[in-house]
């Protein structure tokens, strides 16, 4: 890790992003109703919400990236239904898989030596086995080269957001949604709000008028400081990196990316637009390892005065929260973990979600899980011939957080074309374990006053 | 075929990848030539039937210049995007390679500016020199035993004299300018006058030397052999690089630059203006004087030559033009300016060699027509409104801008766009617009076929004694 100017381009960022073609938003288009009738879930374009998915036809699993959350997702996908397996998996660390392969088997499934693959290529390996379905969580820096081979090679596939860390990464996914689609392959990702019964809910209430048009909107993360870890003396740059992944921008994006995609995709979801421009502030305070911020504060412009603010912190000791409000002509509504209500401007409670009794069918519960319903779609679209692809979605609100996170690092007013047409790419170009010739300055907006 | 008759055109159609093609699938004429069934296809069929019918009786397909019909502003009027889209329903197919999924993606992004035919011309009629791809073999120079030259040309006086590059075997010739005052721009009385031409104001220009002809492929290609780079760009290249002497040039560039029509004498062109600025610092630094794109007021002042009318010539644009009504009927008359200017006319829609034209009282060839030709001046429509002294010397332009100037007429021109006074600028987001690249080239100009240029050479020997 030296110092050499070649691989964090912030500076290249802006002096690449002079052409800006008439790309816009490729919106979905809000679809606030104001006549009268409801709209169904299906002219809204829900997700089924089934208790579990169809039988059919054995449909095989293989994980690419077999840490936590890689491994929760390959559980979620084997209890989505009957007839479910997970046969392969791959990841760049031994132990990794080990740990995997033995949390599968006290879950009661057996994965078969030959078919766990160690290293940065044994993805390609992976997707040479007879599996119908892969599952991405590995850092996000990965993910277009992982979701390009896996359409190649004609999978269906369960994707971690965010979906990349660059504007690079995104028109790759982008494309690679349009080969998806035209192979008919399908594609589920993970911002699992769009599965949870409580903001499909919500979304209902708002598509439908209940808080009239859309003026203003505000999302936002903010928490303590997450898991990280320090270099020990026998690990290599990449090594290093790789196992403390949530702390450097080419491997995670920034936080803004990681965690807060989250809450941004909901605005873009809930105002059927993405927005036109970024300015924004960040900064690092209390990080101890990497290059990354621990907090921004965004104001995305969605044109014709609709702008939401969005923030997210990673400092302990400080007021933390998770949600996302929406501000109509009528109303507005609050979405929380486990509060979702839409409000009267007199501060009175206008609607509520209800959530199941804790004395339900526990099962129901567990189907109610939104990890769980991700893969109750997938496998219900692939088996129901219901074709999903939520890749370009994903991959938009993902650039919208790219969008806010180079607003912030450079200080400047990005707009959407110019993101979209930056040459951006972050990490190096060669995956390999050993030295990394990369400068982990992090970034510092405008210009020195000279005294 | 019954009713249409063009041997040259079915020729090219049996060697497209549209007849002979690994899947053994024929595309016939109409598919491409008309747009589907329910999409106009009654119409077009009716249009074009009347046009080959009129084209049947008073026209002989042997004259018709299928090469010119073959470009893009031509094929786009007898194709339809609606055609190939019927066929070619999938843009995303897995045989696509990456470079292929990045521009199609590009195209579904901007699919209102583009057609298919931008990227993809000559599918539908072979064309030897087209190149669908990076082109790294371009300017590649066979070995030539003629004469190395080991210095550039001596000059001791203020006279013509042939520069030569050093380490090249290429050499062009250099015209003396002298000084003088004229007046810039044209009355409003002249026909077809635009605005930005006024209003006419006295200019003073110092001596100075031009290329007697506009930059040939072959001086363009010995800096583009000498200092062509395969990054993409400029400054990181130039930092990185220990000898600060070195300049960076052109990457190499995307088909074929030159559009099949020779890279030897005719003007070299798809430059883009940085180009052709970097052109002439390299130019500088191996011949040791100091070379450069020509002011505006230079521009003008050379190819007036001492005269005052709407061209170096005699003659009114009215007489020439083909858009008056009398000339529409009777056809323009074309014997004075045949002679001097390569225009939409006498062109055969492509760049012509120097030789075809004779000079204007300077010597300099081409000044008018063939292709236009940068100025280093940025544009502005109110460029001479500035002017605000009574004779101002050696004046530059505006100070900043976005676009630069453009001056002279091209073979695409009318004979009312090719005087001395017209003016026009770059283009250089339209000019780019099938450039998939992100970002788009510095180099080279993907949709630009008719804009070269020409140097200027600074006085000094004065300075130096």
């Amino acid at each position: 890790m030296e110092n050499n100017k070649n691989c964090y381009g912030r500076r290249k960022f802006l002096e690449t992003a002079v052409f800006s073609g008439a790309v816009g938003a490729l919106g979905v288009g809000a679809i606030i109703s104001s006549c009268g009738r409801k709209k169904s879930n299906e002219e809204l374009g829900l997700p089924p919400m089934l208790d579990h998915a169809p039988d059919g036809r054995k449909l095989k699993a293989g994980l690419i990236g077999t840490g936590h959350r890689g491994t929760g997702a390959a559980f979620n996908f084997f209890g989505a239904g009957p007839n479910l397996e997970v046969t392969a998996l791959a990841d760049v660390f031994q132990e990794r898989i080990n740990t995997c392969r033995e949390r599968c088997k006290k879950f009661g499934i057996e994965i078969p030596e030959e078919n766990c693959f160690v290293g940065f290529d044994s993805y390609k390996k992976l997707l040479e086995t007879d599996v119908d379905v892969v599952i991405l969580a590995t850092p996000p820096h990965f993910r277009p080269e992982h979701f390009k081979a896996a359409i190649r090679n004609k999978k269906h596939v369960f994707m971690e957001k965010p979906v990349a860390v660059d504007p690079v990464g995104i028109r790759s996914i982008l494309s690679t949604a349009k080969r998806a689609e035209s192979l008919g392959l399908c594609v589920i990702t993970g911002t699992q709000r769009r599965h949870q019964q409580d903001y499909i809910e919500t979304y209902k209430q708002i598509a439908n008028g209940a808080i009239g048009e859309i003026v203003a909107a505000k999302a936002y993360w903010n928490q303590s400081h997450v898991w990280l870890r320090t270099r020990e003396k026998d690990w290599s740059d990449m090594e290093y990196m790789l196992r403390n992944w949530n702390n450097f921008i080419w491997l995670s994006g920034d936080h803004i990316l990681e965690t807060h995609v989250h809450n941004i995709d909901v605005i873009n979801w809930f105002t059927g637009k993405y927005p036109s421009s970024a300015i924004g502030y960040g900064g690092r305070h209390r990080r101890v390892t990497g290059d990354q911020y621990d907090f921004f504060s965004i104001d995305f412009d969605y044109g014709n005065g609709l702008s939401s603010h969005s923030m997210c912190r990673q400092i302990d000791s400080c007021a933390d929260g998770v949600g996302e409000v929406v501000v109509g002509t009528k109303g507005y509504s609050i979405c929380t973990h486990n509060a979702n209500k839409i409000y009267n401007f007199n501060g009175s409670v206008m609607w509520e979600y209800e959530y199941p009794k804790s004395d339900d069918d526990p099962l129901k519960q567990e189907a109610n899980s939104a990890y769980i319903q991700e893969h109750i779609h997938l496998v219900t679209a692939i088996r129901a011939n219901q074709y999903v692809n939520e890749a370009e979605q994903t991959a938009l609100s993902t650039l919208t957080a790219i969008m806010g996170r180079e607003a912030a690092y450079t200080g400047k007013r990005i707009t959407w074309d110019e993101i979209m047409n930056s040459d951006q790419r972050l990490g190096p170009t060669e995956y390999k374990m050993g030295p990394v010739n990369m400068e982990f300055e992090f970034p510092v907006p405008g210009t020195p006053i000279n005294v | 075929m019954s009713c249409h008759s063009h041997p040259q055109a079915n020729q090219s159609w049996k060697q497209s990848t549209h007849y002979d093609n690994k899947s053994g699938v024929i595309v016939h004429c109409v598919e491409c030539h008309l747009p589907p069934k329910g999409k106009g296809h009654l119409l077009a069929k009716i249009k074009h039937g009347a046009k080959d019918v009129y084209g049947k009786i008073f026209k002989d397909a042997g004259n018709i210049n299928w090469e010119k019909r073959s470009r893009l502003e031509y094929a786009k009027k007898y194709t339809y995007r609606e055609g190939c889209l019927k066929c070619h329903q999938n843009l995303f197919p897995n045989a696509l390679s990456t470079d292929g999924d990045d521009a199609h993606l590009y195209y579904t992004q901007h699919h209102e500016e583009l057609r298919c035919l931008n990227c993809h011309l000559f599918v539908g009629h072979y064309n030897k020199a087209a190149i669908h791809a990076s082109n790294i073999e371009f300017g590649k120079v066979e070995e030539i035993s003629s004469e190395v030259f080991t210095e550039s040309a001596r000059v001791e006086r203020f006279e013509n004299f042939i520069e030569k590059i050093p380490g090249t075997t290429v050499s062009f010739e250099m015209n003396a300018i002298p000084d003088g005052s004229f007046n810039i721009g044209s009355l409003d009385s002249e026909s077809f006058r635009n605005p930005g031409e006024g209003p006419v104001k006295t200019v003073k220009i110092s001596k100075f030397w031009m290329g007697k002809t506009e930059i040939s492929w072959n001086e363009y290609l010995a800096f583009f052999n000498a200092t062509s780079s395969e990054g993409r760009k400029e400054f990181s290249k130039q930092m990185n690089n220990a000898d600060v002497d070195a300049i960076t040039g052109p990457t190499p560039p995307w088909g074929a630059p030159d559009q099949g029509w020779g890279k030897t004498t005719g003007p070299a062109i798809t430059m883009s203006h940085y180009a052709a600025e970097t052109f002439c610092k390299w130019l500088s630094m191996v011949t040791g004087k100091t070379y450069r794109l020509p002011t505006e007021a230079e521009w003008e002042y050379a190819c007036r030559a001492g005269t005052q009318g709407p061209y170096f010539f005699e003659g009114d644009p009215r007489d020439f033009s083909k858009n008056t009504f009398i000339n529409k009927l009777f056809g323009p008359d074309t014997t004075t300016i045949n002679s001097y200017v390569i225009y939409s006319i006498n062109s055969n829609g492509k760049t012509n060699l120097p030789s075809e034209v004779k000079p204007n009282p300077f010597g300099l060839l081409n000044m008018l027509g063939n292709v236009s030709e940068f100025c280093q001046d940025w544009y502005s429509p109110d460029t001479y409104v500035s002017y605000n002294e009574a004779t101002i010397m050696d004046p530059r332009g505006p100070a900043d801008g976005l676009e630069h100037v453009i001056r002279g007429g091209s073979f695409k021109n009318d004979a009312a766009d090719v005087r001395c006074a017209t003016r026009d600028f770059t283009k250089t987001k339209k000019w780019l617009i099938t450039d998939p690249q992100i970002p788009k080239s510095i180099w080279w100009y993907s949709d630009c076929a008719h804009v070269g240029f020409r140097v200027v050479c600074e006085y000094y020997i004065s300075e130096k004694k």
